[in-house]
């Protein structure tokens, strides 16, 4: 004990009897390691730091700009406002919304009345999230920054496309198709396969409705192209017309007595054939008739003036101003187009005091048309509309019933496909899309489904394949032969394909069409 | 605390994990069916905030180790639990930020940083943990010497002091066999990575001098070589250990010092998103 006490050891331990420890022996202390992690993060922060002070933006960067942004990169500033450091809607305007444009197309207030023409929507909403809610930056060049999370619609609109988006209104209001051609799907698929000897119904949809450039939706309807193979042709003719002065009634007025009659519009007169118009007696038969027949049309628009003698801007249109709301411009640009042509036919008279008042109305056209083609000119269809309301209250109601009978005659060769109103032939609406606040891509569907899938409120396929007649209620021009909403989900789905709010929709207004920006950039009223 | 308590306790981190990520894969499934997988939109925010979460409260347990009498004060749970908590919340939270990120490397340096560091944080506790699972297992199995990682020195000096003693006066061999091979060995405590594998360090091979010489010498040498053999076989073991508790404390500075940094990007990031 005392030779321990002495050496200092407490004794020993294992096999090789090695000492006891006299104390407890402190731990390696860990502190080096959490200094050595902090010294690291301080020099961390602290380049984060100096780079912030030095105006860069590398470190702290989320991430490279996309590739439409790409040139800004190192240069936070155009885009980053400076007090608030974020990305302002205000920078964003000043490429987005170039000075002087005055449409404000990525505003909240042009979404609110982009196609909805309700300026009722325009009030500010607590949800409206900057720019830069919508398209996050910094994720990288190859960011699709426009491919927008359908979760940024959710705090204004319904849940999903799956649940909650609201049917098609053609489906849930039974708005009918434009109903001013006879024309059943049916009987003209039946002979386009016959004529141009197609197996594939499909084949034959294609024949009409032929795609445009892009393939996303069709052409208008052309006569000239959809039509003429078929209709109006050489023995095609009016019956025989009664001509004016030859009896007591209202008659039509031939190309002599139209020449004599004078008038502006009327040069197509000294173009068109006499033998065209065949006298009988006291009656004119015209053949062949053609598709937009000058002849015809005159006489109508005469017959017309009879009856509603302040026809006004309407007596300008070639048909009815039944147009749609966002093809309101069509109207006016038509009814421009006819002055013009009015106007053309006045070149070549000699008279001075003609050439000035040519030039005076060549220049009141020019300004119209300069004013019509503004995108925020005001433009509504009642101009063309209101004066149709009011008929001739001095004209004896046999006179009226008799005016009316020769135009029913006039135009029997057009009322095999057309409807007339009011000695006015009812506008065809060749555009033929119907989904004004949606887009639609035929091309990328008709690789995987076929037209007659969708297209199935006609049963085209079963009376193709059956041969029978199509009653007329199951097939006419008013029936919208287009899908429901559930159509559309059968593959729209999530997990399947893109349902997301853009794959259809556009939240700002698309500066390609700039005839539907109208709506919104009217005064509110 | 009863052992079936402590054997309920041990289930708690593993249960609260696999509900952990239970729920975030529910929630990833939600979030594809009813919106985009991608980083920015109001679910990735969800999931980077939950990952935040989860990271500081794993990083409490390292403050929690430094405070000890202030932990053990304000009943701040006990250490295994925050233990369990470090480790499966520390798993969960790379889950989190893999959500976070939509699966793919940020393409930011400063989040670009903090994934790769997260993967390596995550990684280097993995490992940490797996030789805190393993080395106590090998240290007990073949050696017949524990000693305290900081008395190593001590020791292998004790060891080379009584080592040049029993050689003083020795046969020449004896002497041959100090100076040429054992007296270097003894000089200090030696990593060998071969520890790893083989827990002796290759004795066997080591000590066949010992055999060999044993034969030619005389009594009084063999006993001096003996004792000799004694304390070269105790380093050997010592070396063992030295190797292995090195492991120990050594993977701790490829996982505390990445933490911190960790948490400074963390609070890099989190200011960037804030003003930006």
């Amino acid at each position: 004990m005392a030779k321990r006490r002495r050496s200092g050891l407490k004794g020993s331990f294992g096999e090789p009897r090695l000492p006891v420890a006299r104390s407890y022996p402190p731990q390696a202390s860990r502190r080096r390691m959490v200094v050595l992690g902090a010294a690291v993060a301080a020099v961390v922060v602290a380049a984060v730091a100096w780079d912030r002070l030095a105006g860069g933006s590398e470190l702290i960067s989320g991430g490279p700009l996309s590739s439409s942004h790409a040139v800004f990169a190192g240069d936070c500033g155009h885009c980053h406002d400076a007090r608030s450091r974020s990305a302002s809607d205000r920078q964003c305007a000043v490429c987005h919304e170039k000075a002087g444009d005055g449409l404000g197309i990525h505003t909240f207030a042009a979404h609110y009345l982009y196609r909805s023409d309700d300026f009722r929507r325009v009030v500010p909403s607590e949800h409206e999230t900057p720019c830069s809610g919508c398209h996050g930056e910094h994720r990288g060049r190859d960011a699709a920054i426009t491919r927008v999370d359908s979760g940024a619609c959710r705090a204004c609109h319904f849940a999903d496309f799956g649940a909650g988006h609201p049917e098609f209104d053609f489906a849930a209001e039974a708005i009918p198709d434009s109903g001013a051609l006879r024309f059943p799907h049916t009987h003209h698929l039946r002979e386009v396969m016959k004529r141009e000897q197609l197996a594939d119904p499909e084949r034959a949809c294609l024949y009409c409705h032929q795609a445009t450039a892009d393939g996303r939706n069709f052409q208008p309807l052309d006569f000239d192209r959809h039509c003429d193979a078929c209709h109006l042709d050489a023995a095609t003719a009016t019956p025989g017309l009664p001509l004016a002065g030859a009896t007591d009634g209202p008659g039509v007025l031939d190309l002599e007595q139209l020449a004599a009659d004078g008038g502006p519009g009327l040069r197509w007169v000294y173009f068109s054939n006499p033998a065209e118009l065949r006298r009988r007696g006291s009656l004119v038969v015209k053949a062949p008739v053609h598709h937009r027949d000058p002849w015809v049309l005159e006489n109508l628009r005469r017959l017309r003036r009879r009856l509603y003698p302040d026809a006004g801007l309407a007596d300008l249109l070639r048909v009815s101003a039944d147009a749609p709301p966002h093809a309101v411009r069509e109207l006016y640009l038509e009814a421009v187009a006819t002055l013009e042509e009015q106007a053309e036919g006045l070149r070549g008279r000699p008279e001075p005091e003609v050439q000035q008042q040519l030039a005076a109305i060549r220049q009141l056209v020019a300004e119209a048309r300069r004013r019509i083609e503004q995108p925020l000119a005001p433009l509504d269809e009642t101009s063309f509309l209101l004066a149709l309301d009011r008929r001739d209250p001095a004209l004896p109601a046999a006179e009226a019933a008799a005016i009316e009978r020769l135009g029913g005659e006039l135009t029997e060769p057009c009322r095999r496909c057309h409807l007339v109103r009011d000695l006015t032939i009812v506008r065809v609406e060749t555009d033929q899309r119907q989904l004004r606040r949606a887009e639609f891509d035929h091309r990328a569907h008709v690789v995987q489904r076929r037209c007659l899938d969708c297209h199935d409120v006609i049963p085209m396929r079963q009376f193709l394949e059956s041969g029978e007649p199509v009653p007329a209620e199951l097939d006419r021009s008013e029936i919208q032969n287009l899908p429901t909403i559930a159509t559309c989900r059968e593959c729209h789905e999530p997990r399947q394909a893109a349902d997301r709010c853009v794959t259809c929709h556009r939240f700002h207004p698309d500066r390609g069409q700039r005839a539907e920006l109208l709506p919104y950039t009217r005064e509110a009223p | 605390m009863s052992v079936a308590r402590q054997a309920r306790r041990r289930w708690l981190g593993p249960l609260g994990f696999a509900a952990g990520a239970t729920a975030a894969g529910a929630a990833l499934a939600v979030n594809l069916t009813i919106a985009d997988f991608v980083p920015g939109n109001s679910w990735s925010v969800g999931y980077g905030v939950a990952a935040t979460a989860l990271l500081l409260l794993a990083a409490g347990y390292g403050a929690r180790r430094r405070m000890m009498r202030t932990a053990s004060r304000w009943r701040g749970g006990s250490a295994s639990g925050w233990l369990a908590l470090h480790l499966w919340g520390g798993g969960l939270f790379l889950v989190l930020v893999l959500m976070h990120s939509g699966f793919r490397l940020p393409s930011g340096q400063v989040t670009g940083w903090l994934w790769v560091l997260s993967w390596w944080t995550v990684l280097s506790g993995l490992v940490g943990r797996l030789l805190q699972r393993w080395i106590p297992r090998l240290l007990a199995s073949g050696l017949s010497t524990e000693v305290l990682y900081e008395r190593i020195p001590e020791l292998v000096a004790d060891l080379r002091e009584r080592a040049a003693r029993a050689v003083d006066g020795a046969h020449e061999s004896v002497v041959a066999l100090w100076e040429r091979r054992l007296a270097d060995e003894l000089a200090a405590p030696r990593r060998r990575a071969l520890y790893f594998v083989d827990i002796t360090g290759g004795a066997a091979r080591r000590l066949k001098p010992f055999r060999y010489l044993q034969r030619l010498l005389a009594e009084d040498d063999r006993e001096r070589l003996a004792e000799l053999e004694r304390l070269y076989r105790a380093k050997l073991e010592i070396d063992a250990q030295y190797t292995l508790q090195s492991a120990l404390r050594w993977w701790l500075y490829l996982h505390v010092p990445t933490s911190i940094v960790l948490l400074a990007l963390l609070a890099v990031h989190l200011y960037a998103v804030w003003a930006y």
